[in-house]
């Protein structure tokens, strides 16, 4: 501990004694300051002059060039832009024009449709009425035809009876007229 | 304070009696400005549109050093750009190549602050007066000041304009001076107290360079701007 001590003493004082030795300021020695002058007079012309003649106007020339290069770009992104943005107005208009149009055929051929659905219709119907009227005819004519066969079978059967049951052949003309009056009084029921 | 020695490199040279030989301080300049010279040649070779990494630096450089001049002195600082630029970039680079250990930090001399400093303050009042002529006189009589008062604070105006070149360089230089001098301070402290106690002052090395590379990049942005804003009261006169 002792030796310690003694020696970080010794190089305390050995340090003190060689800051003594450096002690004050080369830079108030005037020996070399005409010297120090000349030679940054002379560095600082020659660095001044290569930076303001060859280095500067290259720097800025590059920046120039990229600052126009930006600005061309950008202007003909704008450009490009605009073309876009009225080529979407047209493809609008277009969208709009065709959009009118397809309503209109739609709707002229729903015109179309229903009148030639109508005038089918109307045909079908007369047809239809025709043959409905064509079936009433018939089925009167058929109706009138079997009163006469009624009648006639009738008749026939009037006799027949009588004749079973009597075992009397009766004048035709009388059944028929019976026959005819019965039946003129009912008809009306079927017909 | 061995690092702010300057000695001869090479021969002597003696132009009319006086001491011009190429020196350790001469040597660190050069290759300040032979480093900038380099940056810039690679970050302008390539004319890209998307920039390389270098390019992008010497670009992101270019577009401080020029929004710093149009932010502070306007549109008719613009002739004076490449001067500021320079001076900027020298400034900044010899401060950063000081920072190397076992370099010459060249701004940590106030000789060479002082040149820079009168060069930049003899220029600026050329060009105010050229611009206004005698009316440039008037930066030392303040608008809207009491007349009892415009003899004290033009005095103090004048004062304050002929102390520029003094402060502008001081401030250079003492920054630069102080921050090396307690780097090499600490250093002392890591070899003097040995592996047992020199732990402490070595992580404030650590702590302190990183500091001193802020500083480094610090004043020479100070340096820029004040010269900006110096130009402002030349071209633009409102006072």
């Amino acid at each position: 501990m002792k030796s310690f001590l003694s020696t970080f003493i010794a190089t305390l004082v050995i340090n003190s004694d060689l800051y003594a030795a450096e002690a004050g300021m080369p830079q108030l020695d005037p020996k070399y300051w005409a010297s120090q002058a000349f030679w940054l007079i002379v560095v600082f012309a020659v660095l001044y002059i290569s930076i303001s003649k060859f280095y500067l106007p290259k720097i800025k020339n590059n920046l120039d060039n990229r600052e126009n290069k930006i600005k061309e770009d950008v202007d003909y992104a704008n450009k490009f832009k605009e073309q876009s943005e009225s080529k979407i107005k047209e493809y609008e208009v277009i969208i709009e024009k065709a959009k009118k149009e397809v309503a209109k055929i739609i709707l002229q051929s729903k015109n179309n449709l229903d009148k030639d659905i109508q005038s089918k219709k109307e045909s079908l119907e007369k047809e239809i009425e025709k043959e409905i009227s064509k079936a009433h005819s018939e089925i009167s004519e058929m109706k009138k035809n079997s009163i006469s066969s009624i009648q006639n079978l009738s008749e026939n059967i009037t006799s027949t009876i009588i004749q079973s049951i009597s075992g009397d052949k009766l004048n035709e003309s009388s059944i028929k007229a019976t026959v005819e009056d019965v039946t003129r009084k009912n008809v009306s029921r079927y017909l | 304070m061995q690092q702010f020695t300057v000695h001869r490199i090479g021969p002597e040279i003696k132009i009319a009696g006086i001491d011009l030989s190429f020196t350790n301080a001469s040597m660190f300049m050069v290759i300040s400005a032979s480093v900038i010279l380099l940056f810039l040649f690679l970050g302008s070779k390539e004319k890209k549109i998307i920039p390389n990494k270098i390019q992008l630096i010497a670009e992101i450089f270019y577009s401080f050093v020029a929004k710093m001049i149009s932010d502070t002195a306007g549109s008719k600082a613009k002739p004076y750009f490449p001067f500021i630029f320079s001076l900027f970039m020298f400034v900044l680079f010899c401060n950063m190549v000081g920072m190397l250990p076992y370099s010459f930090t060249v701004t940590s001399h106030i000789i060479v602050t002082l040149i820079m400093a009168l060069f930049i303050f003899i220029a600026v009042t050329i060009i105010g007066f050229i611009k206004h002529g005698f009316k440039y006189l008037s930066i030392f009589v303040p608008s809207g000041v009491p007349a009892v008062l415009l003899p004290l604070i033009t005095i103090i105006e004048i004062i304050s304009y002929l102390s520029r070149p003094v402060s502008l360089s001081v401030r250079l230089f003492a920054n630069m001076m102080a921050g090396h001098t307690m780097l090499k301070v600490f250093g002392g402290f890591v070899v003097s107290l040995g592996i047992l106690g020199g732990w402490l002052p070595l992580s404030f090395s650590v702590a302190l360079t990183g500091l001193e590379i802020l500083v480094a990049f610090l004043q020479a942005y100070v340096f820029a701007i004040l010269t900006c804003i110096y130009l402002n009261d030349a071209l633009n006169l409102h006072h």
